[in-house]
């Protein structure tokens, strides 16, 4: 067992900080702010990362990536996610989408879709969750009905980010058979967000106005060339694709930073020698280390050509309860001012503390609830029997 | 980074999983074996009859043994007396002690409580100089002990077997390993060290049994899970399984998440530990601060989905319950390893 980096892989961190220092503005705070700069900025970031041939570094040569180990794509996860993910919607691009059209495309789909994905200049959503349709997500009824050489599309989808970026493509679950189980009749397509008959509607959130979108799709024509993986079976696709989400982002990292912004505060304003204060931290800390650790055990399973599911399952658990007790930790360290926003000039830490604990309030639910997460563990991973 | 164990880690944890598996709880003294297999001198440098390996190796033995769970000085002689001796001894004493201690052929355990003490330095009173004078209490294996490592006002002292004026009380423990205070009356010592040299070896070696008691409870921890789970796909009430209720399906799943992170915790305090002399605190910090309030969960949850056969006698879960509690209570509090990482981390004046 080997807990450090590489030189090598050091040196990549220091290089990449270094870039991030001078190309992300103090401006930035993540997607989803009410700030026209946001899109306009990620879009170029993900271009220049590009012509680094940093953006998909982690893709195989073949479709424009350098395969760049398992490890070192850990360490750009962790740089961009501790600096509140500057690629913007794009980092699913890099981890999933992308990865699915590799795995079930054909090779016409790979050539027309992997290329503006690997320069940076495609903004792609994901139409999963419906009104009735969220943890148990394959009872979904939007219809593609089938055509011959192209389905129509008809219903809603909700809960959808980026779709008002604007997003220009969206790999969309579908369903195209009523007649069998509801997991067997499901399709992925790739649909065209310009074409007439899609609907966006933002929806606001408490993290702000552009966190989430309804989608509806009225008599959507979607060409047969772009069902992605077998007809009706659409949920192999679907979970091969959450598993690479649920290792794709390291939440622990963002966790890992503002602890440190807190430590700062709390030296700052006379705290730090407070036993509370001491007790209080370093409890989220070593929870800190244990998230990371799962997700490195995960990502040591990638390393040796497994796919990690339970330990994914298990690291999703550590990372998202983390992530909301840093955020209460950190407000409880504030005190009343942690009640001031980042547009009022007093805000302690430029309001950062209040966005991170609002931003996490949907972390233990988005991507698959945490009580999803404790099935799929007690089920696949301890053998219990089916929850009901 | 590679959290796969290496060829080697992997062999021995088969080996001591095997022998585990085959001695059962309650089949006869382990240590015969535990000895031939070279275990007790795992830290013990090869120049003196040890392996030379290190606390990784060491904590995937230590978890193994917990599963039994299988009671052994392993840990009061690989960690709390050859430590201090590596660190300590003279060449002569090194010499002539740490072979047998390797070997397994002596026992030694050491002597740091007093009344009232908690597990480090602070507090130590008992009377050095030439003959030793004073009460120690809660010292482990001290009744099998060949050589004791004692902690006096004026430094570490080494006490061999056969030394006069040293009268030994059982305790009645919690968890049931063999420990005793020791009565100390003009007991004649050999003097390690200094009090400030010995305040940095007790420390150093406490991280050490720290890491290593949090493997030992790891391994207690994954074999109360494998029981919990075993019970909850047996035992049928309202006409199913009663693991086929979230409810308690989800205290399996929670066992499983934090078993995982106080295994991951150790392994990494283990190999910071083995990589320099004087690494490793925020890293020891971490994995017991945690695995102090995550094994408490973990045994509450066994306890739960148990329902009252777990709190019986005739049933295997008290004897690692009662072993997660011990851990928990010794070799450094949640808080106090609470604050040993917020100096870590920059927390403080005191940094």
């Amino acid at each position: 067992m080997d807990f450090a980096f590489t030189a090598a892989e050091e040196a990549f961190r220091a290089e990449l900080r270094a870039f991030l220092d001078a190309e992300v503005p103090d401006w930035w705070r993540g997607m989803f702010v009410d700030d026209e700069r946001t899109m306009p900025f990620t879009r170029e970031l993900c271009r220049t990362l590009a012509e680094r041939g940093w953006l998909t570094m982690a893709w195989p040569p073949e479709h424009g990536g350098s395969g760049a180990s398992v490890w070192m794509q850990a360490i750009v996860r962790e740089e961009m996610w501790a600096r509140e993910e500057p690629r913007g919607p794009q980092y699913m691009n890099l981890n999933y989408i992308g990865p699915l059209v590799m795995r079930f495309g054909t090779s016409e789909q790979q050539a027309r879709f992997l290329p503006p994905m690997a320069k940076g200049e495609v903004i792609w959503t994901q139409g999963f969750s419906e009104p009735d349709a969220g943890s148990d997500l394959a009872s979904l009824i939007t219809r593609a009905e089938d055509r011959g050489d192209h389905f129509v599309v008809n219903g809603q989808k909700i809960w959808t980010s980026y779709a008002d970026a604007p997003a220009d493509w969206c790999l969309l679950l579908a369903r195209t058979n009523s007649t069998v189980p509801k997991h067997d009749g499901i399709s992925v397509l790739l649909v065209d967000m310009t074409t007439p008959g899609i609907t966006v509607r933002p929806i606001d959130t408490m993290a702000g106005p552009h966190e989430f979108n309804e989608v509806f799709f009225d008599d959507v024509p979607v060409p047969r060339d772009c069902l992605l993986g077998g007809q009706d079976h659409g949920w192999d696709v679907i979970v091969a694709g959450l598993t690479f989400e649920r290792v794709g982002i390291a939440r622990y990292a963002r966790a890992g930073r503002v602890i440190e912004l807190l430590v700062e505060y709390a030296n700052a304003t006379g705290r730090g020698d407070d036993p509370s204060v001491r007790d209080r931290l370093a409890d989220v800390r070593a929870r800190y280390e244990a998230a990371r650790l799962l997700n490195y055990r995960a990502i040591s399973m990638q390393a040796a050509g497994e796919v990690p599911t339970i330990e994914a399952s298990v690291a999703r658990m550590h990372n998202t309860q983390l992530e909301q007790q840093v955020g209460h930790v950190g407000l409880e360290l504030l005190g009343p001012m942690g009640r001031l926003r980042a547009d009022d000039p007093l805000a302690p830490l430029e309001g950062e503390i209040d966005r991170y604990w609002t931003r996490n309030i949907p972390t233990t639910i988005a991507g698959g609830t945490l009580e999803i997460q404790k099935n799929i563990v007690a089920e696949r991973g301890l053998g219990l029997p089916r929850a009901t | 980074v590679n959290l796969e164990p290496t060829p080697e880690q992997h062999l021995l944890a088969e080996t001591a999983r095997a022998f585990v598996d085959r001695h059962g709880a309650d089949a006869g003294d382990p240590w015969p074996t535990i000895a031939d297999a070279g275990w007790p001198g795992l830290l013990v440098p090869e120049e003196h009859g040890g392996a030379g390996a290190g606390m990784a190796e060491l904590a995937i033995v230590c978890e193994a043994l917990g599963r039994g769970p299988i009671s052994s000085p392993l840990i009061a002689t690989a960690v709390l007396t050859a430590l201090p001796l590596c660190a300590l001894g003279t060449h002569e004493l090194r010499e002539r002690l740490l072979p047998g201690v390797a070997a397994g052929t002596s026992i030694g355990t050491l002597a740091l409580l007093e009344v009232g003490m908690r597990d480090e330095w602070d507090g130590v009173q008992i009377e050095g100089g030439m003959r030793l004078a004073g009460t120690k209490v809660l010292v482990p294996w001290a009744t099998a002990a060949d050589l004791l490592v004692v902690a006096a006002a004026d430094g570490l002292h080494l006490v061999e077997k056969g030394a006069q004026g040293v009268l030994i009380e059982d305790h009645d423990t919690l968890e049931g390993e063999p420990t005793a205070s020791l009565i100390f009356d003009g007991t004649r010592s050999e003097r390690l060290c200094t009090s400030a040299e010995g305040r940095l070896a007790v420390d150093r070696t406490l991280e050490y049994a720290a890491v290593a008691s949090l493997a030992y409870v790891v391994g207690a921890a994954e074999r109360a899970l494998e029981l919990t789970v075993q019970h909850a796909k047996d035992r049928q009430q309202f006409g199913r399984a009663v693991g086929s209720f979230q409810a308690v399906a989800h205290r399996c799943a929670e066992m499983r998440a934090d078993i995982d992170a106080c295994r991951y915790l150790a392994y990494q305090a283990a190999w910071a530990l083995d990589r320099s002399l004087v690494g490793g605190a925020l890293e020891v910090a971490a994995a017991k601060a945690y695995a102090n309030d995550a094994i408490r969960r973990v045994f509450l949850h066994a306890h739960q989905v148990h329902g009252a056969i777990g709190f019986s006698t005739e049933y295997p879960l008290h004897e690692l319950t009662r072993r997660a509690k011990a851990f928990e209570l010794s070799y450094g509090s949640t808080a106090h390893h609470r604050d040993r990482l917020a100096r870590t981390i920059g927390l403080g004046s005191h940094r």
